[in-house]
């Protein structure tokens, strides 16, 4: 099962598919979005608020986000462990980056919940 | 023709410099050892490693204006005067153009380049099809030059623990090679977060390699070997600390 290199038993793997599969689920988002812009082509307030009010639009958007956040999680931990060298240094840069996106993602989900 | 050359004898030398050279060179002179070969002439304390001076042996491998590449089969008439010789970068350096490649070879010797088969003994020779013999076309030739890994840098930020385009393709053509029986050990031997995921696909390894060899590709076959391996295993208990079985 594709899901075993997920665990820990593959503590290289699993965070390089893991970048690989969150990216596919933002690639599909981004897809879909186009389509219904394209299809639906929003011009007033009314209309966009109509087009992402729907519940299953909101989870796909949060979906969205939470891939994004993992994906840019992933992405800054190889940077920071290829050029901080630092232990104690990379730990803190890692917790920023960390309360960001959680920030973020709270901040989206506010804001989605509150259309 | 004009060169500037890395100098550096640490018995002498407080630290390195470029020396430059401006050299005549004779008509039979076309490949940038000749022109190392001349200079030497007029400075014999210029180190440098040679051997088989037509790109098999991968001795002279060198920082050429910025870009690694094998002495020998640099051609003169492509390259840029002043021409900027340094040693490989991301090693240490013994002496002018010499770096010491121990680094190297440990993780060389790290994928145990060699083919691990129990089977008894064969009368003759262990046999492959054909086409099993040509999936190791495009890694058997490695030369061991060391120029993609010295350009790697992946390498240059861990080099004590990432495996390096070179070591890595090599694991690959074991790994690819029908006669071998260790492939499971060979893909766990890579499962550490820096000795095979620490290539984020830059490709300065393909852009450098004197043979034309892609160590990129072997280094993606490693992951989808991974993975196509995996699909056959029993399914996951606990996925990030959370139990799903």
């Amino acid at each position: 099962m594709l899901i075993e290199l997920l665990t820990d038993k593959y503590p290289g793997m699993r965070f390089w598919l893991t970048q690989r599969l969150t990216a596919l689920v933002m690639a599909a988002y981004l897809v879909l979005v186009i389509l219904l812009l394209v299809i639906v082509q929003p011009a007033r307030f009314e209309a966009w608020h109509a087009l992402v009010s729907p519940v299953w639009f909101r989870l796909a958007t949060i979906l969205f986000f939470a891939s994004l956040c993992m994906h840019a999680w992933l992405g800054v931990r190889d940077v920071l462990r290829d050029y901080v060298f630092n232990q104690g240094l990379r730990g803190y840069l890692q917790i920023i980056v960390d309360v960001l996106l959680v920030i973020y993602f709270v901040w989206l989900c506010f804001i989605l919940w509150n259309l | 023709m004009k060169f500037s050359i890395y100098r550096y004898n640490p018995d002498v030398d407080a630290k390195p410099y470029m020396q430059e050279f401006d050299v005549a060179l004779q008509e039979e002179d076309h490949m940038l050892l000749d022109a190392l070969l001349r200079i030497k002439e007029l400075d014999d304390t210029l180190s440098l490693r040679k051997s088989c001076r037509e790109g098999v042996c991968g001795s002279d491998a060198m920082n050429i204006n910025g870009k690694n590449g094998l002495a020998c089969i640099t051609k003169l008439a492509d390259l840029e005067e002043p021409i900027v010789l340094r040693p490989m970068p991301g090693l240490p350096v013994i002496r002018d153009l010499i770096v010491d490649m121990t680094q190297f070879f440990e993780h060389y010797n790290s994928v145990k380049p060699y083919l691990i088969n129990h089977d008894p003994l064969p009368e003759t020779e262990r046999l492959q099809s054909p086409e099993d013999r040509a999936k190791l076309d495009g890694m058997y030739e490695c030369i061991l030059c060391g120029a993609c890994t010295t350009s790697c840098p992946s390498f240059w930020w861990n080099p004590d623990k990432f495996v390096g385009p070179s070591g890595l393709m090599q694991a690959n053509r074991f790994i690819m090679d029908s006669r071998d029986q260790a492939i499971e050990e060979r893909l766990e031997n890579l499962e550490d977060p820096y000795r095979l995921y620490r290539c984020h696909n830059i490709m300065n390894c393909v852009e450098v390699c004197p043979k034309k060899l892609n160590p990129n590709a072997a280094i993606a076959n490693i992951k989808d070997l991974k993975i196509a391996r995996a699909k056959d295993k029993k399914p996951a208990k606990k996925i990030f600390g959370i139990k799903v079985g």
